[in-house]
């Protein structure tokens, strides 16, 4: 122990030593874990951005429907809203969301166009971009609201407006197409074209008394839960699974597969951005570390010279190494969060909306830091640096004293 | 760590020098550095090994610190032959029985002049304190008890090599080994610097072999060896 502490005193004192040339090399790893620590924050904030997007159009990170729902809606597969839905305690919900949601058909005076009818709590859909939505005119105010919320794209197809009248035709539990007229009470903004053109929404409760029949008489045709902590998900999978044999439990990866491969993708280009530009910067540490022994081949042999081990040698070559790697390390980690949080309300990026929405993003992009990225982030650099070290080290066991006295 | 036999009685040698022979290869063609050199170094001697460059004086000095292999004969220090040892054993022969002093003062330029004394002891093991008593005793021995907390950037050249003098004994080795210690300094420093050499060999009986091409050395040492191509041509320390 001692023998380490004086080692790492010697490595400290060689670190300030060159403190010039180590000043650049700090800086350099502090530029190139800084920016990347931005740069993951950024693809990481895409990533939750689309993850949320994911959860939040009204699938929540697992969904109980009735088998054969997902091929063939219709209210024939609903069950019945009392339908117990527990979980575990150590799996935490942030909400659970009854709907009825069937393919219908609306028609304005000018329009008729295909769209799915949803039957919401509105209390219920704080989970869910429901929440989020911006409303003209008014919301719904209740599972009893028996009036209609339409996107503001399909007001336009359908040329109608708050205020006016529609008619929906939907087929009922008993396979009966039923068409009732609705008053629109408001009509949202999603800041996205697919939920406006598809999504029409109206009271459970009011669906309910409509649509079901003397055997359902509260009929639901999908639960959406969200958890508080998304890695629960599968656990929560398995128990309800276990507990609702009769209907189908499915999570947010089963029903957005190519949201799921992009969040995976996503966690690849990472590692490789990762790899990329640690790889460039362990290289550069290599050489300017190899450098750095080169330059003391007269000291190092002198040390071999006096007595120390071989052990010893390369502990302390190691040690420089990585505390140089350490502390640009710790330097770029508080650079990048530095900048994240610089950044934290997001880079705007409509000037660019189109585009930005083909790659499934909000033109408001939110870095997102994420602290197990920021633990194996500084702990892979750090790893780094000693696999850097090797080389070094390497060379300052292959110094004769001999050859370093006669310099 | 290799164990030396007991060397503090006068008659035995610390050093025993067969037939050694050292031959670099330069471009392909065999260099005789030492073309079997024969030496016997006893306890409590001062011994100058002079001649001029290339001579062979620092190869064998070298070879006995065990810095330097050899191709053929025997040497061993303090009843050990370092033909036998190997590389991290010669270094633990090195670290715990021989002191070295270099022409460069080779000083370990970011420790203060204690933390350089002390550092060797560090290696060897020894506990802080006694670390710390030992080191100043060193220093002082060598006239900079002031001095200790001075970094070798700002101490002279002779302080600096009085620090590697006191680097080198603080250990108390076997044998202290010496090349070119002077080299670097002016006349004053050097009779100053060798005297504290002759007051170890005399006062604490310490063995010390130092090469050098300064015939100033030869006047404070008690043997003189001269070499010239790698043979050890006149030793006044031998006895027809």
């Amino acid at each position: 122990m001692d023998t380490l502490v004086l080692l790492f005193n010697l490595s400290l004192r060689n670190i300030v030593r060159y403190r010039r040339r180590n000043f650049f090399l700090f800086a350099a790893i502090a530029v190139a874990v800084g920016g990347t620590t931005l740069s993951n924050a950024l693809i990481r904030g895409w990533q939750v951005y689309m993850l949320e997007t994911a959860v939040s159009a009204l699938t929540g990170h697992i969904r109980l429907q009735a088998p054969g729902f997902a091929d063939d809606p219709g209210l024939d597969k609903a069950f019945a809203a009392d339908t117990d839905i527990r979980l575990g305690e150590d799996i935490a919900l942030a909400g659970v969301a009854q709907r009825i949601n069937l393919p219908a058909v609306i028609s304005s005076e000018r329009e008729t166009r295909g769209v799915a009818l949803v039957g919401i709590n509105p209390a219920q859909e704080n989970i869910s971009f429901y929440r989020d939505f911006v409303m003209e005119g008014e919301a719904l105010t209740g599972p009893a609201d028996g009036r209609l919320v339409i996107g503001k794209a399909l007001a336009d197809t359908l040329q109608t407006q708050v205020g006016r009248r529609v008619v929906v035709i939907v087929e009922d539990a008993d396979g009966k197409s039923r068409e009732r007229g609705y008053r629109i009470a408001g009509v949202f903004d999603a800041s996205m074209q697919w939920p406006e053109q598809l999504l029409v929404f109206t009271g459970l409760q009011a669906m309910q008394q409509s649509l079901a029949n003397s055997r359902l008489p509260a009929p639901v045709t999908e639960v959406s839960l969200v958890l508080q902590q998304e890695e629960n998900r599968q656990l929560a999978q398995r128990q309800l699974a276990s507990q609702h044999p009769e209907l189908v439990v499915k999570d947010w990866r089963q029903m957005s597969p190519q949201i799921a491969e992009i969040v995976d993708i996503v966690d690849a280009t990472m590692a490789i951005w990762f790899v990329m530009i640690m790889g460039a910067l362990t290289l550069g540490l290599v050489n300017t570390l190899i450098a750095a022994v080169m330059q003391r081949t007269q000291e190092l042999g002198m040390l071999r010279a006096l007595g120390m081990s071989d052990r010893l040698l390369l502990t302390q070559v190691v040690l420089e190494s990585v505390g140089i790697m350490v502390v640009g390390v710790v330097f770029g980690l508080i650079l990048g969060v530095a900048m994240v949080f610089g950044l934290g309300d997001g880079i705007d990026l409509s000037a660019f909306s189109e585009s930005v929405e083909a790659f499934g993003m909000s033109t408001l992009l939110r870095p997102v830091l994420n602290l197990e990225d920021l633990f194996l982030f500084g702990g892979l650099s750090v790893l780094l640096g000693l696999l850097a070290s090797y080389f070094p080290a390497r060379r300052a066991l292959k110094i004769s004293p001999l050859m370093a006295m006669n310099r | 760590m290799t164990e030396f036999a007991e060397t503090s009685k006068a008659t035995s040698p610390v050093v025993e020098c067969r037939g050694v022979q050292r031959i670099y290869q330069q471009d392909s063609v065999p260099v005789y550095a030492l073309r079997g050199a024969d030496l016997t170094i006893h306890a409590g001697e001062f011994v100058s090994l002079a001649g001029p460059s290339g001579s062979g004086k620092s190869t064998l000095l070298n070879v006995i610190g065990g810095l330097d292999g050899f191709d053929a004969g025997s040497v061993t220090v303090g009843g050990v032959d370092l033909a036998a040892l190997t590389p991290a054993q010669l270094a633990q022969t090195r670290l715990h029985n021989v002191g070295f002093v270099f022409q460069a003062y080779n000083l370990i330029p970011v420790l203060s002049a204690r933390e350089n004394v002390e550092f060797i002891l560090q290696l060897q093991g020894v506990a802080s304190q006694q670390r710390r008593s030992r080191a100043d005793r060193a220093l002082r021995s060598m006239g900079l008890a002031e001095l200790g907390d001075r970094r070798p950037g700002e101490l002279s050249g002779g302080q600096q090599q009085r620090v590697a003098i006191a680097r080198a004994i603080v250990t108390e080795p076997v044998l202290l080994l010496a090349d070119e210690p002077t080299a670097n300094l002016d006349s004053k420093t050097t009779s100053e610097l060798l005297a504290v050499l002759r007051d170890l060999n005399q006062q604490q009986g310490m063995t010390i072999v130092t090469a050098t091409h300064d015939p100033i050395v030869m006047e404070y040492t008690s043997r003189q060896v001269t070499m010239l191509d790698g043979e050890i041509r006149q030793d006044d320390g031998v006895t027809a």
